[in-house]
C-alpha cells in the first residue's frame, strides 16, 4: 500500500516537472517565434482556427450569461423595488468573472479539444518524430504558433463574449421586462469602472495560456491508438476546466490586493 | 553466438564508420530492449537489420538520430558523440539524416508540394520559388511521382506516401538514410520498387543506408550487411550468404519463415478448431 501510494506521487511529482519543462520550452519558443518572420504565417493560420472561428460560439455565451442573469436577479431586486439597479448588477457580473471564465470554459471545450487531438494523431502517427527528425523543434514549430494564438486572442474573445453579456442583459432588462432604459444605462455605468473590465481582459492572457500549454502538453504525451487520443482529449478538457477555475480564484485575491494598495491613489491620476 | 559475428562487431566498432553504438542498452521501465549492443555503420553501404517484429529494430534505429536516447551506452555520428547533446545542438546533426517512417508520417495538414520543401523551409530563406519548385520535381521524379505535387496525403495510396515520404527525407541531400519498415503492408511489386528506389539513391546519391525490416527478399537485395537482433542482442552480422549459411537455429527460422517446434507444441495444447467453444446459435435468447 505504502509502494504503491510512494510510487504513484514520484510520478505525480515526475509528471509535473514534465510539464512544468514544456510550459517553460513553450513560452521560450513562443518568444522566439516573434523574432522570426518564416513562422508568422503560422501564427496567422492558428489565429484563424483558434481565435476568428470561435468568435460566433463565443458571442452566443456571452448573450446568454446576460439574459440569464436578468431573468434570475430581476424578482429579487423588484421585490426590494431596486430593479433599475439590474444593470450594475449583470454587467459586473458579466465583464468581471462569468464573461471571461464562461468564454474560457468554451475555449477549453472547442479549441483545447481539438489541439490535443490533433498533435496526438501526429504524435501516434510519428508526426512528431518525423518534424524532430528534418533538423525542427517541434515544439517551436507546432506548439509555439498555437500557444501565442491563444494568448494573443483570448483577451479579444473575451470582450465580444463581455459586449454580447452587455446587450443580453440589457435586451431582457429593458425591452423584456420594461426598466427604464436611462435608469439602467446610469446605474450600470455609475457601478462598472474601466477597472472591472481590465480585470477580465487580463484574466484573459492566462486563461488562453493556460488552456494551449495543457492541450498541446495532452497532445505529446498521448498514449498509442484511438483510446489514448480520446484519453488525452478528456484529461486536456478537465485539466483546462480546473485551471481556468483555480486561475480565476488565483487572479482575483491578486488584483483585490492591487485594487486595495493602489486605490488610495486614484484621486492623483483621475 | 558464431565467432565470426563476434569478430564482425568488435572490427566494425574500431573500424572508422560514419555512425556508432558503443554498449547500447535501451530499457522501457524494467523491459530491457537493447542489450549492449555495439555496432559501426561503414560509410556508403546499406546495412539492413531483421528479426522478428518487437526486437527492437525501430528502437535501434531511432537511436542512430538520437529521437530515443539510451539508457546506458553512447551513439557516435563522423566520430561525434551525440546522445549527449542538446536538442538544439542534434537538430543541426540532423539535418544530415533522412529518415523514412514506417507510416510515412506525412503532415496530412499539407499537400506533397508542402511536404517535400519542409525541412528546406525550416533551413533555408526561400528567395527563388521557381529553383524551389524545379527541386521538388526533381525529388519527385527520383520516387517516380512527378506531376503529384498538388495532391494531398489523404489522396495518395500506401506506396505513394512512401515514395513520398521519401523524397521528402531526400530533400535536404543527406548522407545518411534510415528506412523503418519500407516495404511492409505493400503488395510484391510495390515492395520492389522501393528496393529498387533505395539501391537507386545508394548509387546515385551516395548515401549511407540503413533498413530495419523483416522481409528477407528485400533484405537479400538490397543489404551489403545484414545484422539479426534477437532478444535485444545481435545474434549474426555478415553478408547475405553468411546469414544464408549461419548456423543459429533462430537465424535459420526466421530467414526461412517457418514456426518452432515449441510454438507449435503451444498450438497444439491448445486444441483442435472443432473443439473450440462457440456462442450457441441461439445466444440472443
Amino acid at each position: 500500500m505504502i509502494e504503491l501510494v510512494g510510487a504513484k506521487t514520484v510520478r505525480g511529482v515526475g509528471n509535473i516537472g514534465q510539464f512544468a519543462r514544456f510550459v517553460l520550452q513553450a513560452f521560450t519558443a513562443s518568444l522566439r517565434s516573434f523574432a522570426r518572420s518564416q513562422t508568422y504565417p503560422l501564427i496567422w493560420t492558428q489565429m484563424l482556427l483558434i481565435g476568428v472561428r470561435s468568435v460566433p460560439v463565443i458571442m452566443v455565451t456571452g448573450a446568454f450569461v446576460g439574459m440569464t442573469l436578468a431573468v434570475q436577479a430581476y424578482d429579487q431586486l423588484a421585490g426590494m423595488g431596486l430593479e433599475e439597479h439590474l444593470g450594475v448588477l449583470i454587467n459586473i457580473s458579466v465583464v468581471k468573472e462569468l464573461g471571461p471564465v464562461l468564454a474560457a470554459v468554451m475555449l477549453a471545450g472547442r479549441v483545447g479539444g481539438a489541439l490535443t487531438a490533433e498533435l496526438g494523431t501526429m504524435n501516434v502517427t510519428e508526426q512528431i518524430d518525423a518534424v524532430k527528425s528534418m533538423g525542427t523543434d517541434p515544439v517551436f514549430y507546432l506548439v509555439a504558433p498555437r500557444v501565442l494564438a491563444c494568448l494573443l486572442l483570448t483577451p479579444f474573445l473575451i470582450i465580444y463574449a463581455d459586449l454580447l453579456g452587455i446587450l443580453g442583459g440589457y435586451f431582457v432588462s429593458v425591452i423584456q421586462l420594461g426598466i427604464n432604459n436611462r435608469a439602467y444605462w446610469t446605474f450600470s455605468a455609475a457601478g462598472v469602472e474601466l477597472w472591472d473590465v481590465a480585470v477580465g481582459v487580463v484574466k484573459g492572457f492566462f486563461f488562453g495560456g493556460a488552456i494551449a500549454a495543457i492541450s498541446c502538453y495532452k497532445g505529446f504525451t498521448c498514449k498509442e491508438g484511438a483510446h489514448g487520443v480520446g484519453q488525452a482529449c478528456t484529461e486536456a478538457f478537465v485539466a483546462s476546466f480546473i485551471s481556468i477555475l483555480a486561475l480565476d480564484f488565483a487572479l482575483a485575491v491578486i488584483f483585490k490586493a492591487i485594487y486595495n494598495t493602489f486605490w488610495p491613489f486614484k484621486s492623483l491620476v483621475g | 553466438m558464431k565467432k565470426s559475428d563476434e569478430n564482425n562487431q568488435t572490427a566494425a566498432v574500431s573500424s572508422n564508420g560514419v555512425l556508432s553504438v558503443k554498449g547500447l542498452t535501451k530499457r522501457f521501465g524494467s523491459n530491457v530492449v537493447l542489450d549492449n549492443i555495439s555496432l559501426t555503420i561503414e560509410k556508403g553501404k546499406t546495412t539492413v537489420v531483421i528479426g522478428p517484429s518487437g526486437c527492437g529494430k525501430t528502437v535501434l534505429i531511432k537511436h542512430f538520430i538520437v529521437l530515443l536516447r539510451p539508457s546506458s551506452g553512447e551513439v557516435y555520428f563522423k566520430n561525434q558523440r551525440i546522445d549527449n547533446l542538446s536538442e538544439n545542438e542534434l537538430n543541426k546533426i540532423r539535418t544530415h539524416y533522412g529518415f523514412l517512417f514506417q507510416g510515412g508520417a506525412l503532415f496530412d495538414s499539407l499537400s506533397v508540394f508542402d511536404n517535400i520543401i519542409f525541412p528546406i523551409r525550416q533551413h533555408y530563406k526561400i528567395t527563388d520559388w521557381g529553383l524551389v519548385e524545379e527541386l521538388v520535381k526533381a525529388k519527385l521524379a527520383m520516387v517516380g511521382l512527378d506531376g503529384f505535387q498538388n495532391y494531398y496525403p489523404a489522396n495518395l495510396s500506401g506506396g505513394q506516401r512512401k515514395r513520398v515520404a521519401l523524397a521528402r527525407a531526400i530533400a535536404l541531400n543527406p548522407e545518411v538514410i534510415l528506412y523503418d519498415e519500407p516495404t511492409t503492408g505493400l503488395d510484391p511489386i510495390r515492395a520492389d520498387v522501393i528496393n529498387e528506389l533505395v539501391l537507386k539513391l545508394q548509387k546515385e546519391l551516395g548515401v549511407t543506408t540503413i533498413v530495419v525490416t523483416h522481409d528477407m527478399t528485400s533484405a537479400y537485395k538490397i543489404a551489403d550487411r545484414i545484422i539479426m537482433l534477437h532478444n535485444g542482442k545481435i545474434i549474426a552480422d555478415g553478408d547475405a550468404e553468411h546469414i544464408r549459411n549461419h548456423p543459429h537455429p533462430v537465424v535459420q527460422q526466421f530467414i526461412t519463415g517457418q514456426v518452432s517446434e515449441d510454438d507449435l507444441a503451444v498450438l497444439r495444447m491448445s486444441g483442435t478448431i472443432s473443439q473450440a467453444q462457440f456462442l450457441p446459435r441461439d445466444f440472443e435468447k
